[in-house]
């Protein structure tokens, strides 16, 4: 950012104290992004994005009032103060109780993404060849109707200021990318997906993290089993052994974990639209979440995750924090605001999708920490059961208890031993009854760490890119397959 | 206030004409948004927004390139055309679109979806709106969540070959969630009028619901009749479009319409089609390429009868585009985002005293139609409100199920429907909306409760 604007920005938080806000703060926003398809060997898509714009904040007479604009020039930044002190002023009206915003100590920090290769200085063309590549081992089969090979890069700057003293600039740079083979054979149609499906895995790093992925080496194992799904066996309808790979586990992680334990969640502030949380204030440092295997932390600090930062959008570092220790639910994702109301410290939780989006609380990478020995350990000590991988669809209703996810793949796993593939597996359960029943996690060599892009929450929805890290886990007496 | 027809026209037609592609064409949709949401008799959350993106397509001897930027200046936009003439460069030859010429003045419908009182009324009249509203679910024994947004937007489409739509929108919602312990009720509209939105019946809907949701029962898990709310089909209706409808999902053959064009696929009783003209809905005459949008007709009494295309999947399908382009940036293709499911005779206080013995489902959560979507497989779970029926009557709540359900069977299965028909958006997503009844639905299956 220039020296200019960040005078303008500067200038606009002196003028707000100087108009006897409680407290304000602005946050600057640019975010470049380039994604890039290749469909059946062609390029079906390729787009460039620019989007810049400030927010501004104030707590002025107990009440909140946000605005956020793209204009970013001196009468602009006025008007947006402008609006954020109206709609303050509107709220007060209402003599609702005063927000009480626990102090943090200013900074002046810089954070940025650790990468190698910027992936926006890499030639287009390269990139091209990358993906044409990968598509063409994907492609490779007579059954696969439809070989998808894509690309994504972000990069988002920021600057936070705040009329406490602080001024934060972060860089963060995200690379990702997926892989999907469709194979249709009659009326059968299946899908695999690499590393994850539905939409980009992204991880804060450079160019360097797509090579990473070894599109080319992976392609064609993709399409192997795409083509496999196509004459397989359908999925039991049965109460069996499930083991997780860690491309579904991050899905569990998501929806069972890193939801239920936001705080504005927990304290009713989404009940109109995402829903609530089983997991109240009351139930802290007791409630069995799930067996001694499980324990979750949300890290904003993980290397290369994609809920990784250096400070918050309120300006609270970043923080490793224990959400399940050995079973027991001990943490919250949280904010100043809402930490605040249960008597804690803030988790460093509140980001916002943009520029144009208030702050809420939000995943940063929420983990299931590694265990011991590895996956094939899980499988030779099960009789029976079913190991799944790849998340293909997930639903859970709004208090984040009974949930059902489907995979694009599974295989029997009988007497110790893997055997033949099922197609479209789905699995059901009640959150703490299922991490209740985990009895085992594989150790650190297996534990990978995922972006997911596209957690939607809020109103506007926003739009966040938050990590999960797992290794395979297994799960006992789980109801598999559609009861008709 | 609008930036107006002649700002964001003016800035489009200059930055076409000064671009080197072959040809271009230049969506903004600019949007101004005001929101409240509240919970525990306080505003936990309010913000006003300006916005405005671009999104650009250019042509260069076949080849595409598409790149977008967040300013109207003229600098922005040529640095943006700039960015997507270098991706045109290094892009293989392909089947690119057929750009846009100008429509007729005929073909574009005029609609009216821009009223002024909706963004004009004071914050100081709105926020007593909202205190009044908590006040009276507290006075109930009940507290309040909700939201209520305002906004306004312009869509412009300005093509090279002399192409210029421009539409004024203004949207308002509002939705409410009372709870008293852990039973909650829900209601929910989205208008174009403010002066339209009904405020205090919401919120005794919502009311009602929450009233009639306490001391939730248990019960066996299988197949029940179903009283599906408005709310709860356009939920159906709208993941249909999502997996279905669209010339990319069939094309791909993940879409249950696929080769089964002129196939009976749900019960007769069901008409879908898809209508930006019609002002019952959302309206919005013309999509991203500036294409007025079409009538189509989707589902023809349970018959697979049509999908939408955009100009780059009409030419693949040798078809013309029916008006479906999304914004260029999205690659999902053309969507239908203005659904109608055909009305029945039957008022809406009948639908429940026909029902003998079933469950009543005011909304669903969290529905997911990725299951199998050749079949059209969905699962969900019912929230804010899910009653047994006995003789037509309601005779308490049960907690909340999870269905796994085709929804063509479903959709087969319809034995009424109610003859009024509701308007369902999110109104923080003005350019888009279903249109639903009540459906009364035969053997619903349900394989999961909630604790």
């Amino acid at each position: 950012m220039d020296g200019r604007a960040r005078n303008l920005i500067e200038q606009t938080i002196k003028s707000l104290k100087r108009r006897g806000v409680d407290y304000a703060d602005l946050r600057w926003v640019k975010e470049l992004h380039e994604e890039i398809i290749v469909q059946n060997l062609a390029v079906q898509h390729i787009s460039h994005s620019t989007s810049e714009g400030v927010s501004i904040r104030v707590l002025h007479r107990g009440a909140w009032g946000y605005a956020a604009s793209s204009r970013l020039d001196g009468p602009g930044l006025k008007h947006t103060a402008d609006q954020a002190l109206e709609m303050a002023r509107a709220v007060a009206l209402t003599s609702q109780g005063k927000i009480s915003l626990p102090a943090v100590e200013p900074v002046r920090a810089h954070y940025a993404t650790s990468l190698e290769v910027d992936p926006f200085q890499v030639e287009l063309q390269k990139k091209l060849d990358y993906l044409f590549w990968a598509a063409q081992v994907l492609k490779d089969h007579p059954n696969i109707k439809t070989a998808t090979a894509s690309l994504e890069f972000y990069r988002t700057n920021k600057l936070f200021c705040s009329t406490e003293g602080s001024l934060i600039e972060q860089e963060t740079t995200e690379s990702g990318g997926m892989l999907e083979a469709t194979a249709i054979l009659g009326n059968e149609v299946q899908r695999r997906s690499y590393p994850t499906a539905n939409s980009s895995s992204l991880n804060q790093g450079g160019y360097e993290s797509v090579k990473g992925l070894d599109f080319i080496g992976q392609a064609a194992r993709v399409r192997k089993e795409a083509v496999e799904l196509l004459r397989a066996k359908e999925c039991p309808a049965e109460m069996t052994t499930v083991i997780l790979m860690p491309d579904q586990l991050i899905l569990q992680l998501h929806e069972s974990c890193g939801h239920p334990v936001e705080l504005d969640r927990a304290l009713g502030m989404e009940l109109s639209f995402a829903g609530g949380s089983f997991l109240t204030p009351d139930l802290l440092d007791h409630f069995r979440y799930g067996s001694k295997w499980v324990n979750i932390t949300a890290d904003a600090t993980t290397p290369s995750g994609c809920g990784t930062f250096g400070y918050d959008d309120e300006g609270v570092p970043a923080q490793r924090v224990p959400i399940i220790r050995d079973g027991i639910f001990v943490g919250y994702l949280s904010s100043r605001e809402t930490a605040g109301r249960i008597k804690r410290s803030s988790s460093g939780a509140m980001r916002a999708e943009g520029w144009n989006s208030v702050p809420i609380v939000r995943m940063t990478n929420v983990n299931l920490e590694p265990g011991t020995g590895t996956v094939a350990d899980l499988i030779r000590d099960t009789k029976k059961g079913i190991l799944m991988a790849t998340n293909k669809s997930w639903s859970i209703d709004d208090r984040r208890l009974n949930f059902q996810f489907g995979t694009e793949i599974g295989w029997e796993i009988k007497n110790g031993a893997v055997g033949q593939v099922l197609k479209n597996p789905m699995y059901t359960g009640i959150t703490p009854e299922f991490w209740g029943s985990c009895n085992g996690v594989a150790g650190k060599g297996e534990w990978q760490l995922f972006g997911v892009p596209n957690c939607a929450k809020g109103e506007p929805v926003q739009i966040m890119h938050v990590g999960h890290g797992a290794s395979p886990a297994r799960f006992e007496r789980v109801q598999v397959g559609r009861k008709r | 206030m609008l930036l107006g027809e002649s700002r964001i026209v003016t800035a489009l037609r200059k930055a076409a004409k000064a671009s080197p592609a072959d040809e271009t064409l230049i969506a903004a949709q600019r949007e101004s948004f005001t929101t409240f949401r509240f919970a525990g008799e306080r505003i936990h959350q309010n913000f006003q927004e300006e916005d405005v993106t671009v999104w650009i397509k250019v042509a260069c001897g076949g080849r595409m390139g598409v790149a977008t930027t967040c300013s109207l200046s003229h600098e922005a936009l040529m640095r943006a055309i700039e960015s997507a003439v270098t991706i045109a460069r290094v892009t293989a030859k392909q089947v690119a679109p057929a750009f846009s010429t100008a429509p007729s003045k005929t073909q574009t419908p005029k609609l009216t979806t821009h009223f002024p009182a909706t963004v004009h009324q004071p914050l100081t009249e709105i926020v007593p709106m909202i205190q009044r509203l908590w006040t009276k679910a507290k006075s109930s024994g009940m507290s309040l969540a909700g939201s209520f947004v305002r906004g306004e937007e312009e869509l412009a489409v300005v093509g090279s070959r002399g192409l210029t739509q421009y539409q004024p929108f203004s949207i308002a919602g509002l939705r409410l969630v009372p709870t008293k312990g852990r039973a909650s009720g829900f209601s929910a509209q989205a208008v174009r009028d403010l002066n339209i939105l009904d405020s205090e019946g919401l919120l005794a809907r919502a009311m009602r619901f929450c009233r009639m949701n306490e001391n939730p029962q248990e019960i066996p898990l299988g197949k029940y009749n179903v009283l599906l709310e408005p709310e709860a089909v356009a939920e159906l209706l709208e993941w249909l479009g999502y997996i279905g409808f669209g010339a990319k999902q069939v094309m791909e053959r993940t879409s249950f319409m696929a080769g089964r064009m002129g196939e009976k696929i749900m019960g007769r009783s069901i008409s879908i089609h898809d209508d930006g003209a019609n002002p019952e809905g959302l309206g919005v005459p013309f999509d991203y390429e500036g294409i007025p949008k079409q009538r189509v007709s989707l589902i023809d009494q349970g018959v697979a009868s049509g999908i939408v295309y955009d100009s780059q999947f009409a030419k693949l399908h040798r078809q013309t585009s029916t008006g479906h382009a999304g914004s260029y940036d999205q690659y999902e293709g053309p969507l239908p985002t203005n659904l109608f499911l055909s009305a029945g005779d039957t008022s809406r206080e009948e639908l429940l005293k026909k029902m003998d013995r079933g469950l009543w489902i005011t909304r669903f959560h969290y529905v997911s139609g990725l299951l199998k979507t050749q079949e059209a497989l969905m699962t969900g779970l019912t929230r804010d409100g899910t009653f047994l029926v006995k003789k037509g009557k309601s005779n308490g709540a049960v907690k909340n199920l999870r269905f796994t359900q085709s929804i063509l069977e479903a959709f087969s299965n319809v034995a009424a429907a109610s003859k009024e028909r509701h308007l369902v958006a999110d109104p923080a997503q003005g350019l888009s909306a279903a249109v639903c009844p009540a459906l009364l639905i035969k053997n619903f299956t349900f394989t999961g409760q909630t604790k």
